[in-house]
């Protein structure tokens, strides 16, 4: 394909996550972060979280739940049901709930007003793992934008508040070690231990940042933006974050505003 | 878009003070909730992380209290909110916060054992909480130095936000000056370094006794960090 990465205008076009990669790291050959594991870009056409795919398509159109709907009729921002290019505009502004919603919050926000899912049922209860309900239907929704670029609505005055104070948590110490965002993320090419970091302000290292959901090797499971949230506020000794919650959807308004532009690998393999 | 933000102590306390009484808009939407469009950026960000319920505010932590004292935020930390360099006079009173709190130890600065040091400077574990807590009661908190330096030059695994240690002691010895010092960068580094990202280990995190073995590491001459 012609279209290169670089400088670009904002893509509508789906893309295989492996070819993203790839342009990704000829447009940016001296990032230690996107080319720090050689086994991990191997990998990338036989990314074990495409074996999610199928499961989370299956999820999404049966008629599940006490109400025994599908997830046909959910509303991800593009229309009910429209699915290609929604993930990666999210956070934005829904009118029905009058709040701005990160793509976690709306996911289950459907499975609970549509399908009837209760905080007690695992469907929407479990949050983490390959085998949840809400990371299959995260992997298979978030597919359908693989290779669009980054392009959160900023046009509502509740998206440019929660993105801006977004900004402002990213920078904000806090905790038992004084960390924030910017102490990891803030230049390129550093390390904590054996981990090469991505910086937020090189947009082409941070579309892959915050391209999840990916499958950490690590891990041997396929992760949320949510849980790289959690994990890096743990890991920070800030206290403990929790799921559907409006700083989680600053942070991830923040995150995908600072990725405007570039294409989205998705889903993603990390280390 | 991307001005640097400088958070000042003045900005959260006037926030605090504007939003009082104001937590329901995240959890409904009635006539109650705040127009977050009116709100700075800053006080937004204030808002979201202490009147929303996004963090497990009553879990207790391991220094004492709670996840809430965790983030409200300190002198230091609402300076140093900022991206990149803090300017001149923001340093200045970052370094005038650090140097008013520190305390040197009774007694004055002594090297422990490198070799505990040594354990202190691998270990990450200590003061995580959340969805999984670390259990001071079966494993010392550690000081984790290789996550962000260089140390023993053996070591291959180390991080680089921070500069190198390597040889840190055969370059220095052992004065009381030195000890002096290095007491006071790995107790508050802010002191020398403002709103630098290395934690203040002397602020509830570790004991002087694990300072003690920490600085050991780094000076002794039989450490490995100077062989």
């Amino acid at each position: 394909m012609a279209v290169g990465v670089a400088g670009t205008a904002a893509q509508a076009e789906w893309q295989d996550p492996n070819d993203v990669l790839q342009k990704l790291l000829e447009a940016q050959p001296d990032s230690k972060y996107l080319h720090q594991s050689e086994m991990n870009i191997m990998m990338m056409p036989d990314n074990p979280a495409l074996w999610l795919l199928d499961d989370g398509e299956r999820l999404f159109y049966e008629e599940r739940g006490p109400n025994n709907a599908s997830l046909e009729s959910c509303d991800f921002g593009k229309g009910e049901g429209v699915l290609d290019g929604a993930y990666v505009e999210l956070p934005r502004y829904f009118e029905d709930t009058g709040k701005v919603m990160d793509f976690e919050m709306r996911l289950v926000h459907c499975m609970k007003e549509i399908q009837g899912f209760t905080d007690d049922d695992s469907a929407v209860s479990q949050r983490h793992g390959s085998g949840s309900d809400i990371m299959r239907l995260t992997t298979y929704i978030a597919h359908q934008s693989s290779g669009y670029a980054w392009n959160p609505p900023l046009d509502h005055p509740k998206e440019k508040a929660m993105r801006d104070a977004g900004e402002v948590l990213f920078f904000r110490r806090g905790g038992a070690m004084d960390f924030n965002c910017a102490a990891c993320h803030g230049s390129s090419g550093k390390q904590i231990r054996a981990s090469v970091l991505p910086e937020m302000r090189n947009s082409q290292e941070w579309t892959k940042a915050v391209s999840w959901p990916a499958h950490r090797a690590g891990q041997d499971n396929v992760r949320s933006q949510n849980h790289r949230i959690r994990g890096c506020v743990w890991q920070m000794r800030h206290a403990g974050i929790l799921p559907d919650t409006p700083v989680n959807t600053a942070l991830i308004s923040y995150w995908n505003d600072a990725a405007r532009g570039e294409p989205a690998i998705l889903p993603d393999l990390k280390r | 878009m991307f001005n640097k933000k400088n958070l000042t102590a003045a900005v959260v306390v006037s926030a605090s003070a504007a939003l009082a009484g104001c937590d329901q808009f995240f959890q409904d939407a009635s006539d109650r909730e705040v127009d977050i469009t009116q709100m700075s950026p800053e006080e937004l960000a204030e808002h979201l992380v202490l009147e929303t319920d996004s963090y497990r505010m009553d879990q207790e932590v391991q220094e004492g209290g709670t996840g809430r004292e965790r983030m409200q935020q300190d002198e230091v930390q609402a300076l140093c909110s900022l991206e990149g360099s803090p300017d001149s006079e923001t340093a200045g009173q970052v370094v005038a916060a650090a140097r008013a709190s520190y305390e040197r130890p009774d007694g004055g600065v002594e090297l422990g054992d490198w070799r505990r040091g040594a354990e202190l400077a691998r270990s990450g574990y200590g003061y995580r909480v959340g969805h999984n807590n670390d259990d001071h009661g079966t494993r010392e908190p550690g000081a984790n130095c290789y996550a962000c330096h260089q140390m023993d030059p053996a070591e291959t695994t180390y991080g680089t936000i921070g500069p190198s240690l390597a040889n840190y002691g055969r370059e220095r010895g052992t004065d009381e000056s030195v000890l002096n010092y290095v007491h006071e960068v790995v107790s508050n580094p802010h002191q020398y370094f403002p709103c630098t990202y290395m934690p203040r280990f002397g602020r509830n995190f570790l004991t002087e006794e694990q300072i003690s073995h920490v600085m050991a590491y780094l000076l002794d001459p039989d450490s490995p960090v100077n062989q």
